[in-house]
């Protein structure tokens, strides 16, 4: 190896292992903190303390967890089912059949993508107020069921779905539903997967939807717990930090069993 | 087995005719292949037959039932594809007879035609192996094989060894060839492949743009082509043409002066009385119906550009004037070097005469 060769390896290693840290130190900090008392955690103590049994206990006392996790779960598995379901069989739609709206369909939807969720926030919430569904989770699943950026998403990874397939399925007499549900959802599976981590750790993650939607505690999620926490007069930092690692786990979880498969899922769409 | 009739069947995408109106009659039990370039619609009219793509007018019979707008499960038909289309998330035991399946056959009879299957295309230890563990031969084996448990009707090939190497390709062939014999059903079959066509069909169907240009016997074609697009299709390497007019008439027996060389001119017998002196036309000659010189009817001499030299035979390219080049096959002839000025014969009985839009004058 040449020096130059040498020198452009090792400036890649520096990137890398700065960006790595930058990404890991908060995660790091989190964990470290959530064993510190909140007065600790102020003065900017670093190192690892004793009060970790002490702020999961008081955790559990202000919180009730169960329900709390529970709200999150069915909200996040919910509406992510849902949001595969609709946004596959869109992307499917849109890249199989040929028609002359087709393309400006699809522009619109992509269009979609440019309009920020804040200037949709209030004519959704009057939507939802006229409906009769404010604090409930039907409300907040709605508006995410059919995302653009998903749609987008399958209809890209479809171009890489063999064509023939669906002729040798109409031959052996599938019906459109049947060729979706018997050939093309496994054959997909890896996009399917992607797309399941994607749509998760936003759904787990949402919060400014839930915090306008969501007014009782039997309805709210993990994030909003954790935030009002945060924003209390006098905040306890170490359980702050305990209800931040509870709610980052799933999305761990989530990620490191599917990772493999997320990452052929994202090959497989850029491909 | 069925036969399948085509009358006046048509294409459309919007305004553009893919398919401008094909008669075809395909007997029972019949082996046809549809031939032609990339984009003349071979694809299309099979799929059509497969009811993959709409017919936008005309008739389509299978067995002798309009099958227009019949499903294409219920035509009697099966297909295997270009790139095999076996779905990769099932084994090939599962392949084979998903269609069956899902028709609602008993386990016991879907075992029994997977198995017998797989005995005659010697599929037998792969059954329980997913297409990506198999080579491309195997892949094209089960494709096969997966038509025919369904016991079809007619069996539609779309170009199914494009994707083989050149040995397997020929292998496959043979196969196949096999197969029809063995099965003795109808087959639709669509190649590039003027090879392929010539090696397996009992009847080609020349297509172009859309047009059938000629239906026959192989041979029938290689010997009586009915115009130059058909003429230089079939035959490999394609035929020569070179540009002429006619010189003299008489007696059923038209003289050609060729436009490069006016002093060559051949006389071939004709039977059309609508050629007249001056008349431009073409001849046709085959590279391997050039002669050695002084044993042809006229004596051509050419300067060659290339001689490639296989062992069998040789290939000799080289031109006739700046525009007119051609391919001389010679069989015994291994020293031919290039620059070098070459006098071959040609053989009246061996060239075809066609007027100036193309058409064979017989």
């Amino acid at each position: 190896m040449n020096a130059s060769r040498l020198f452009t390896a090792a400036l890649q290693y520096v990137f890398l292992a700065t960006a790595a840290f930058l990404s890991i130190f908060p995660f790091i900090w989190m964990v470290i903190s959530s064993t510190n008392t909140s007065i600790d955690i102020i003065s900017g103590r670093t190192g690892i303390g004793e009060a970790f049994a002490t702020n999961v206990g008081n955790f559990f006392a202000q919180v009730d967890v169960p329900l709390v996790f529970w709200n999150s779960t069915k909200l996040a598995v919910l509406a992510t089912l849902l949001t595969i379901v609709v946004s596959s069989l869109a992307g499917y739609g849109f890249e199989m059949f040929r028609s002359k709206a087709r393309d400006r369909i699809y522009a619109l939807v992509l269009l979609t993508l440019m309009v920020p969720f804040a200037a949709l926030m209030i004519p959704l919430f009057m939507m939802m107020a006229k409906s009769g569904l404010i604090n409930t989770h039907i409300a907040i699943m709605l508006p995410t069921i059919a995302s653009a950026f998903i749609i987008f998403y399958f209809r890209q990874s479809t171009k890489a779905f063999q064509t023939e397939l669906r002729d040798a399925a109409k031959v052996d007499g599938l019906k459109e539903w049947q060729i979706f549900l018997y050939i093309y959802v496994p054959v997909m599976r890896s996009t399917y997967a992607a797309a399941f981590v994607i749509v998760f750790m936003t759904n787990w993650n949402n919060y400014l939807w839930p915090l306008i939607v969501l007014q009782s505690n039997e309805t709210k999620t993990i994030t909003l717990v954790v935030s009002s926490l945060a924003s209390a007069y006098y905040p306890d930092y170490g359980v702050v930090m305990i209800g931040t690692i509870l709610a980052t786990l799933p999305t761990l979880f989530v990620f490191f069993v599917m990772q493999r498969q997320f990452v052929q899922g994202m090959l497989g769409s850029v491909k | 087995m069925a036969e399948v009739r085509l009358t006046d069947i048509r294409k459309r995408f919007g305004a553009l005719e893919i398919i401008k109106g094909v008669d075809l009659s395909i007997e029972a039990g019949e082996f046809v292949v549809f031939v032609g370039p990339s984009g003349c619609g071979k694809s299309t009219l099979l799929r059509m037959i497969a009811g993959l793509e709409d017919i936008s007018s005309g008739e389509l019979t299978i067995g002798g039932a309009v099958m227009n707008d019949v499903d294409p499960s219920k035509r009697g038909i099966a297909m295997v594809f270009q790139s095999y289309a076996l779905y990769p998330h099932m084994t090939v035991r599962e392949n084979m007879g998903f269609a069956l399946k899902f028709a609602g056959m008993a386990r016991e009879e879907i075992d029994s035609r997977v198995n017998d299957a797989a005995r005659i295309l010697e599929l037998e230890p792969l059954l329980d192996r997913k297409p990506k563990a198999l080579s491309g031969g195997q892949r094209q084996r089960v494709a096969i094989g997966r038509a025919i448990v369904r016991n079809p009707l007619v069996f539609l090939f779309d170009e199914p060894l494009s994707n083989l190497d050149a040995e397997l390709r020929v292998h496959m062939r043979v196969e196949i060839a096999k197969l029809h014999k063995e099965l003795k059903s109808t087959v639709i079959y669509v190649t590039h492949d003027q090879v392929e066509a010539m090696t397996l069909a009992d009847k080609i169907v020349v297509l172009r743009s859309g047009v059938v240009e000629q239906v026959g016997a192989p041979l029938e074609l290689y010997d009586d082509p009915a115009n130059t697009f058909v003429a230089g299709f079939i035959g490999s390497p394609r035929m020569n043409f070179l540009k002429g007019r006619v010189a003299t008439v008489a007696d059923g027996h038209v003289t050609v002066a060729l436009t490069s060389q006016p002093e060559v001119a051949l006389t071939l017998p004709i039977a059309s009385t609508s050629v007249t002196t001056g008349d431009a036309v073409t001849l046709g000659i085959r590279p391997e119906h050039f002669l050695a010189q002084e044993k042809g009817d006229a004596e051509l001499a050419v300067e060659v550009d290339v001689a490639e030299h296989l062992g069998n035979t040789s290939y000799v390219y080289a031109h006739v004037s700046d525009s007119e080049r051609i391919i001389i096959e010679h069989a015994d002839v291994r020293k031919i070097a290039s620059r070098e000025t070459l006098t071959i014969g040609i053989a009246a009985s061996r060239s075809f005469l066609f007027d100036d839009d193309g058409n064979r004058i017989r």
